[in-house]
């Protein structure tokens, strides 16, 4: 088991008198799988790289675009035309040095799932449609890795947290997917709803309170509201109904 | 029978968030949907690509529960029920 350094007790000494100098061990021990590098994905990503995860795989196709800057606080005006992937592991990199960041240009659905989520212990959904989600949501029970949701879409947002063979699963609470369509977004949803995230994360890792696996938790920052929408597992359901899955070749399960 | 209802996300702007309403024995979601429609201007397109044709991403939860999987329309109203009605929001 990793102790900590001097260095990082001195680091991380504010979470840890939350989390104990165990629960930061967990956290640098975790190798975490952010799903896009987009809105939530770089949010998540910040606050991820700042708590300390040992090892974050961030996963993007796309090159940095103007229509970004909104909302993408990692990249600057500079770095339009730069993939998306190597751009978050640098800034990731200059803020925590200690953990490592691995950077892929590739997305779930050309790259198999199961080759993108080897060796990682939990995922955040940065994804920006379902078909991509529903993927992931069916590897990740697959293989039982833990998978938090997040989705926005103008001032609303959405989470849960998807534990396999315990919680429903993505599919059940969305069996179809909505249309693809171009969604207003503003900053301030994707950052709080990518926070969310990333506090489940610290929470899985570290066994710290209760994560959000029996509702849907929402968000409406028009009304600066937040709600608790009751989930139940599906028995029919097409991803998690069925009993029988494999573990796939090489996937560590946990 | 009583049911109360929830609205989430853009749905909210164009109905109430969350409301008590009252049904005869034998009503279904479609019945439901039949009367929020009538009350609330715009969300029949919000919620039907065409006329009995509810859109189906559009997610109806009876007690936690996507009636997609249960009887779609056709999922019967129990007394106490709790309805939830959302779109799903997508970004990321």
């Amino acid at each position: 088991m990793a102790v900590l350094s001097k260095e990082q007790k001195e680091r991380y000494r504010r979470q840890i008198a939350i989390v104990g100098e165990d629960g930061q061990e967990r956290i640098g021990r975790t190798r975490l799988l952010i799903d896009g590098a987009g809105g939530l994905g770089s949010m998540a990503a910040l606050f991820a790289a700042m708590a300390g995860f040992g090892t974050i795989r961030i996963i993007d196709p796309d090159c940095i675009e103007e229509t970004n800057l909104n909302r993408q606080w990692l990249f600057r005006e500079a770095d339009i035309g730069r993939p998306k992937a190597n751009t978050t592991a640098k800034v990731l990199h200059s803020m925590n040095s200690s953990i490592d960041v691995e950077p892929v240009t590739a997305a779930i659905g050309t790259t198999p799932a199961r080759d993108l989520i080897r060796g990682i212990d939990l995922v955040i959904d940065g994804l920006d449609n379902y078909p991509a989600r529903f993927l992931l949501d069916d590897a990740m029970w697959k293989c039982g890795v833990p998978f938090i949701h997040g989705a926005v879409g103008g001032f609303y947002g959405q989470v849960c947290t998807i534990l396999p063979k315990t919680s429903p699963c993505l599919r059940c609470i969305i069996p179809n997917p909505p249309p693809f369509r171009e969604i207003p977004l503003i900053g301030v949803t994707t950052g709080l709803i990518g926070c969310v995230q990333v506090t489940e994360a610290i929470k899985l890792a570290t066994g710290t309170g209760l994560p959000i696996i029996d509702h849907l938790w929402l968000w409406d920052g028009i009304r600066q509201k937040s709600d608790q929408l009751k989930i139940e597992r599906i028995p029919t359901c097409p991803v998690c109904g069925k009993d029988e899955y494999q573990i796939p070749t090489g996937v560590r399960v946990r | 029978m009583k049911v109360h209802v929830k609205a989430f996300a853009t749905f909210r702007e164009v109905m109430d968030s969350q409301f008590d309403m009252e049904f005869p024995e034998g009503a279904s979601i479609y019945t439901l949907l039949a009367e929020l429609t009538g009350r609330y201007t715009g969300l029949g397109d919000l919620m039907f690509a065409a006329p009995g044709t509810p859109r189906d991403f559009v997610n109806i939860l009876k007690n936690g529960r996507n009636v997609h999987f249960l009887a779609g329309l056709d999922t019967p109203l129990d007394d106490g029920d709790v309805i939830a009605l959302f779109p799903p929001v997508a970004g990321g």
